[in-house]
């Protein structure tokens, strides 16, 4: 299963659409989920709606939460991001073998196997999720709880049975033209969150668009390399949305 | 990121099983979450608690919980889980639901406002029973909070919502923040025993040092979110105190088992002389006294009168 949770706190302004760029990771199978975090501020009427069709074209969730919430509201999204991507696959399952679609249709009996086969799938099923934070000046005050909230998913993700890694991205990259810039590549400890951030420049452009392709060319590129090495993507097809 | 649900369901609604056809009738609304409200129901001229969900797979994982929890303590009190089924609301929306035993009883906090704090070593301990048959049933309860506890006569607690049990060794389910291990820098997500009894311990040190709890749950950076600081306030604290040593063993993960640690509950209170601590007279012997002072005033004017 892949995410992309991407933290922001306003418009995007320069190259390709985020809307367009999350549609593209939704067809490679990637979720985009969008948090905008806010301070006391207010996000903005155009803020607010590029965040949730950036999520609908991702095939994820959008939230608008403030700085004390993001430890709470990136757990949960990528929990219910689980859930909901094996919930797809079971419905397909579901089509194919009892010709209903909807677990709601199935008698309560039957519900409870195909629910307890979904709840071990979401604590077993290999789960990556990349971060793609908004380094744009105005976030420079809220580096701080990004920070504590990828740690606090890298606990969470660390209680799954199941492989779990993350990688950090932010945006824009240190040099004038780069749209993005890698934190941390795979992981599954917490040794590389503290201090992610410390050095950030922070810059003036907010190229959402850009970013959001380089994560999937970032998704692409290892899975072209592991396929290579072992010939798996690591989830069994049929369940990959 | 709780969305407000309603099924629309009011006082003197009679919803049937789509399934079973039971009926129920809506006495009144007890209570809401992030998964469903939770509604007061006649049932065969019984009370239960009916909770319809706002997600059809999240309610079958809680009632998956509770089936498997049926199952293995057949026999030894009568099920908490009572019927599960779908109802199709006038508005056409079918919605599940399942039904349970009613709880009658009380947040731990008001309990022990009305009954007196001498109450809270026997609510603790039974607590602690309760987690530990859980334990030694294979599951942790995971959301363990001050809205997940109900106590009702004498002291005896009952856990609801369930919604947050994890089998051991798998991620913890659900869980609030302030109860959690990994939120206090105290240890992993993993469902084990010690998970329970660190939330049991914060449980505690909210109900007797809510103020200054809530505040340090504020004002505290996240890389000073450590066990310590909730030490702080059991020692300063003169009804917890006594319990320190318990209370460190629980932050650190040192009890073998959730009996042992009842056990050592009981132990360290009792040894802390809590026979011989005078509290303060609660209300009930406050009003006892007044009534029989007034009885005995009553009496002797009568008996002036009557000349005797
Ligand atoms: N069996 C019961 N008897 C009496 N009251 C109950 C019972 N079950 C639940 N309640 C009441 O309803 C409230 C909400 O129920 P519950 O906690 O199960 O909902 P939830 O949606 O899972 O909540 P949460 O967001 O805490 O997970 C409880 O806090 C409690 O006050």
């Amino acid at each position: 299963m892949k995410q992309i949770i991407l933290i922001t706190d306003g418009c995007s302004n320069v190259g390709v659409s985020p809307v367009v760029a999350a549609a593209h990771a939704q067809a490679e199978g990637i979720t985009v989920n969008v948090v905008g975090v806010l301070d006391d501020g207010d996000i903005g009427e155009f803020g607010a709606a590029e965040i949730n069709e950036i999520a609908a074209a991702g095939g994820g969730l959008s939230r608008l939460v403030h700085m004390r919430e993001l430890a709470r509201t990136v757990q949960m999204m990528t929990r219910k991001t689980v859930m909901h991507t094996i919930q797809n696959a079971v419905h397909k399952e579901l089509q194919q073998v009892l010709g209903t679609s909807s677990i709601e249709s199935l008698p309560p009996g039957k519900r409870g196997d195909v629910v307890r086969m979904m709840d071990e799938l979401g604590e077993t099923a290999p789960l990556r999720v990349a971060l793609l934070i908004d380094a744009s000046a105005s976030m420079k005050p809220k580096l701080q709880a990004v920070e504590e909230a990828i740690r606090d998913l890298m606990i969470s993700l660390q209680a799954r049975q199941g492989k779990s890694e993350i990688s950090v991205f932010h945006f824009p990259g240190p040099r004038y033209g780069d749209d993005c810039c890698m934190d941390l590549g795979w992981t599954s400890t917490l040794s590389g969150i503290p201090a992610l951030f410390a050095k950030l420049q922070m810059q003036g452009t907010t190229p959402t668009g850009p970013a959001l392709l380089e994560v999937i060319d970032f998704y692409r590129k290892d899975d072209y390399g592991r396929k290579n090495r072992d010939g798996t993507d690591g989830m069994k097809s049929g369940y990959v949305v | 990121m709780a969305t407000s649900f309603d099924p629309g369901l009011s006082p003197g609604m009679v919803i049937t099983g789509k399934w079973k056809q039971g009926s129920y009738r809506i006495d009144r609304l007890l209570g809401e979450g992030a998964n469903g409200k939770v509604y007061l129901v006649e049932h065969h001229r019984g009370q239960y608690a009916l909770k319809v969900g706002s997600d059809a797979v999240d309610l079958q994982s809680e009632v998956n919980v509770l089936q498997s929890l049926a199952l293995q303590t057949k026999g030894s009190a009568e099920s908490f889980l009572v019927e599960v089924d779908d109802f199709q609301h006038p508005d056409g929306r079918t919605y599940p639901f399942y039904v349970m035993r009613y709880v009658r009883g009380m947040l731990l906090a008001d309990y022990l406002e009305r009954e007196g704090s001498d109450w809270f070593p026997l609510v603790g301990f039974h607590l602690l029973g309760k987690l530990a048959n859980l334990h030694e049933a294979g599951w942790v309860f995971g959301d363990l909070k001050m809205e997940n506890v109900l106590v009702a006569d004498y002291g005896r607690s009952q856990l609801v919502d369930y919604g947050g049990v994890t089998a051991v060794g798998k991620s913890v389910r659900q869980f609030t923040e302030i109860y959690d291990r990994g939120y206090w820098s105290a240890g992993s997500r993993k469902a084990d025993a010690g998970y329970d009894l660190f939330s049991f311990a914060v449980l505690f040190i909210q109900l007797f040092e809510r103020r200054r709890f809530s505040q340090l749950v504020h004002t505290l950076l996240p890389q000073n979110r450590v066990p310590e600081e909730l030490l702080k306030l059991v020692r300063t604290n003169t009804t917890l105190s006594p319990l320190e040593e318990w209370f460190s063993r629980a932050f650190a993960g040192e009890f073998a088992s959730t009996r042992e640690a009842a056990a050592a509950w009981q132990l360290q209170l009792h040894q802390s002389g809590i026979k011989r601590r005078s509290a303060p007279a609660p209300r009930w012997m406050k009003r006892l006294f007044i009534a029989s002072a007034l009885l005995l005033t009553i009496t002797i004017i009568l008996m002036i009168r009557v000349g005797m």
